[in-house]
């Protein structure tokens, strides 16, 4: 029963993902029809305009939605698997706000910025805030509640936002390249940002991969996990450290990026089960899918404007978020008596 | 000291900073030349400076702080929850999403109508309760549905402000860090009157609002109508964060924090709303004021402020052995 449904979804997922890279090749701005990138794509197309529309600006965006979608749904599996927390995401818990208080500091102390040094500092930043998410996931013993974690994910979210804004705000220079940063999301392939970040992202997926096995022993809980041969300690700190390089990534390359980490994993739950062996590839799947989706409605729903891809993925993850923690089995999950 | 001594504790401490708001700032002013502004005899920039700049500001401050503390306090009265808040649920987001799409209405003005925030407010309260099916005693899973909300209605505040005028998208994005620079005598002057007419009606059913913090089945065995109860504080809580947002943009963390000091002033029976919202006055006119003089000439909005100091508020409150808001 279960083997011919996990072949069909192995096939569907890739190729819908396929599908969507091929819209999100044809449709936008710039009078590129998909007849056009069929053309382009078998090499067929000798067009300057074309040329320009869909290698320069349409498939740069592709790579970078797909890569990002990977990343934050690989990145969504690991902190949940780690904090035993299905509300926990990147976004939620305060790492993307961390990752952006890096880059920000790294344009207010360091005026001109070299691509190496802005995914340095939202690889600092990230490691900051999932190394204090481990702490205080931890502080409980293991006992607090789910719910608890999100809001100190607020908490700090807060504070970094506050940070953010304060270092943006204090010189017109740092607020004009802040912004232009951070508007930069999707749309603007920040020339030399994306190939250092395409290669840390699949470095960072291969290692989600190869994590695969010991944090399977760790969703045992510690005791078991020993038994079978497994170190809890530094499983964990490789998984944080992991979603450390793959959130750190994407927000140097598009800014935070809310809930598809929350989204993905959930999905990818629901569809192949609760192992990490199999909620893993499909979550990375599933992430660029709704990332390429989320990226295409964010350019056709309001055209000619262009709503923020973040405003997007909201639209969808904030429902979901608030179904899950007004479903009980979700907190079935938690400890008991932790919530009343 | 009494009761009554340590509520009103704050009232010097908020004297002291109004005095420092109207005196410190470029150019630095003297006592006599304050007193000499707002009374006269004095020259005219003296007279503008401290009536049409400083004096607003202050009042501006003062709105904000009592509609968030009062807010603050009625919604964890109501919730019986400590990290209840106007701005965890979701009503300061509504309310700035109600000026954004004022503002794609009618583009007249910039920052739209103040009063638009109220209904803002008033309707996200509505959405927000039915979300969460009820406001009762649910520990945290009523604040995590607030958040989804929030940033629900956060998305739609970006998406209004992808689509808005340039003009009009720079004033409000400002505006939305919270910040009490957008607005002017007119507008404080109405606000504080329907500040007015709010603290009146919280004054009203003050009496049934202490019986919150008993069993529901006590209250309603006092023959008290407990959903009524219950609606009217979480629309009078809306109202006061409406007021608030309209006048000075979603100031974060002053609603929570205000009730939490003002029941560690005066720790028996319910939260005291009238000590909140001046610890709330206090706290917003002080986190002003620091965010004027801590990097002039630039000028910190008092958003930030509150959001920086905010932040490792709340993670101590959560940190706790015994976690606010678990029961």
């Amino acid at each position: 029963m279960k083997a011919p449904k996990s072949a069909l979804l192995g096939v569907l997922l890739p190729l819908s993902v396929l599908l969507l890279a091929f819209a999100s090749l044809s449709f936008g701005a710039g009078g590129v029809g998909w007849q056009d990138s069929l053309h382009w794509l078998l090499g067929a197309s000798g067009d300057a305009h074309v040329d320009l529309v869909l290698g320069e600006l349409r498939l740069p965006r592709l790579l970078k939605a797909l890569a990002l979608g990977a990343a934050l749904g690989a990145a969504g599996v690991l902190l949940q698997t780690v904090t035993r927390n299905p509300l926990a995401e990147t976004g939620l818990l305060g790492v993307n706000s961390g990752a952006a208080l890096g880059v920000a500091l790294g344009i207010a102390w360091f005026a001109g910025q070299s691509p190496g040094a802005q995914i340095g500092w939202a690889l600092g930043g990230a490691s900051l805030g999932s190394l204090l998410v481990l702490l205080l996931a931890r502080a409980g013993g293991g006992q607090s509640s789910p719910l608890r974690l999100v809001l100190a994910g607020l908490a700090l979210t807060a504070t970094c936002h506050s940070l953010t804004a304060w270092l943006a705000l204090v010189s017109t220079a740092n607020l004009d390249r802040y912004r232009f940063w951070l508007l930069g999301s999707l749309a603007h392939p920040h020339a030399g940002l994306l190939w250092p970040g395409l290669v840390l992202i699949g470095v960072g997926l291969t290692a989600a991969m190869a994590l695969v096995r010991p944090l399977s022993a760790l969703a045992l809980g510690d005791d078991l996990a020993r038994a079978l041969g497994q170190r809890p300690a530094p499983a964990r700190v490789g998984a944080v450290a992991v979603v450390a390089l793959l959130t750190g990534t994407s927000v140097a390359l598009a800014g935070p990026i809310p809930f598809l980490g929350l989204i993905a994993p959930y999905c990818a739950r629901t569809l192949a089960g609760v192992t990490i062996a199999s909620q893993l590839p499909y979550s990375i799947l599933l992430g660029s899918a709704l990332m390429l989706s989320a990226d295409l409605s964010s350019r056709l729903l309001l055209a000619p404007f262009e709503a923020p891809v973040s405003a997007v993925l909201a639209g969808i993850g904030a429902p979901l978020l608030i179904w899950m923690v007004n479903r009980d089995a979700t907190l079935a999950l938690m400890p008991a008596g932790s919530e009343r | 000291m009494t009761k009554a001594a340590r509520r009103l504790a704050p009232i010097p401490l908020l004297l002291v900073l109004a005095y420092a708001a109207l005196v410190a700032g470029t150019p630095r002013l003297s006592a006599s030349q304050v007193y000499a502004g707002l009374f006269g005899p004095g020259s005219d920039w003296l007279s503008t400076l401290v009536t049409q700049f400083r004096l607003p500001r202050l009042c501006a401050a003062l709105v904000v702080g009592i509609g968030l503390g009062a807010a603050g306090a009625l919604l964890q009265n109501l919730t019986r929850n400590r990290l209840a808040s106007p701005d965890v649920l979701g009503i300061n987001d509504g309310a700035l999403l109600a000026l954004a799409l004022s503002l794609m209405l009618n583009p007249s003005g910039l920052l739209g109508p103040w009063w638009c925030a109220v209904a803002g407010a008033l309707i996200t309260a509505v959405f927000t309760l039915l979300a969460a099916g009820g406001v009762g005693t649910r520990g945290y899973r009523v604040l995590v549905v607030g958040l989804g909300i929030a940033s629900l209605l956060r998305a739609g505040f970006d998406i209004a402000l992808a689509t808005l005028s340039i003009f009009h998208a720079t004033g409000l994005y400002a505006f939305s860090v919270g910040s009490l620079a957008g607005r002017a005598w007119p507008v404080v002057k109405v606000a504080a009157a329907l500040l007015g007419i709010l603290l009146t009606a919280c004054w009203v059913i003050s009496r049934a609002l202490v019986l919150l913090c008993l069993h529901d089945d006590s209250i309603r065995g006092l023959g008290v109508n407990l959903g009524q109860l219950r609606f009217t504080v979480l629309m009078l809580a809306a109202a006061l964060a409406g007021v608030a947002v309209g006048v000075g943009g979603p100031i974060g963390f002053v609603a929570l924090a205000a009730p939490i000091l003002a029941q560690r002033l005066s720790p028996d029976g319910g939260i005291p709303v009238w000590c909140s919202a001046s610890i709330g006055a206090v706290l917003v006119t002080g986190a002003d004021l620091l965010g004027r003089i801590a990097a002039a000439p630039v000028e910190v909005p008092v958003g930030v402020v509150s959001g920086f100091l905010g932040g490792p508020f709340l993670l101590w409150l959560l940190m706790r052995p015994k976690a606010y808001g678990a029961g």
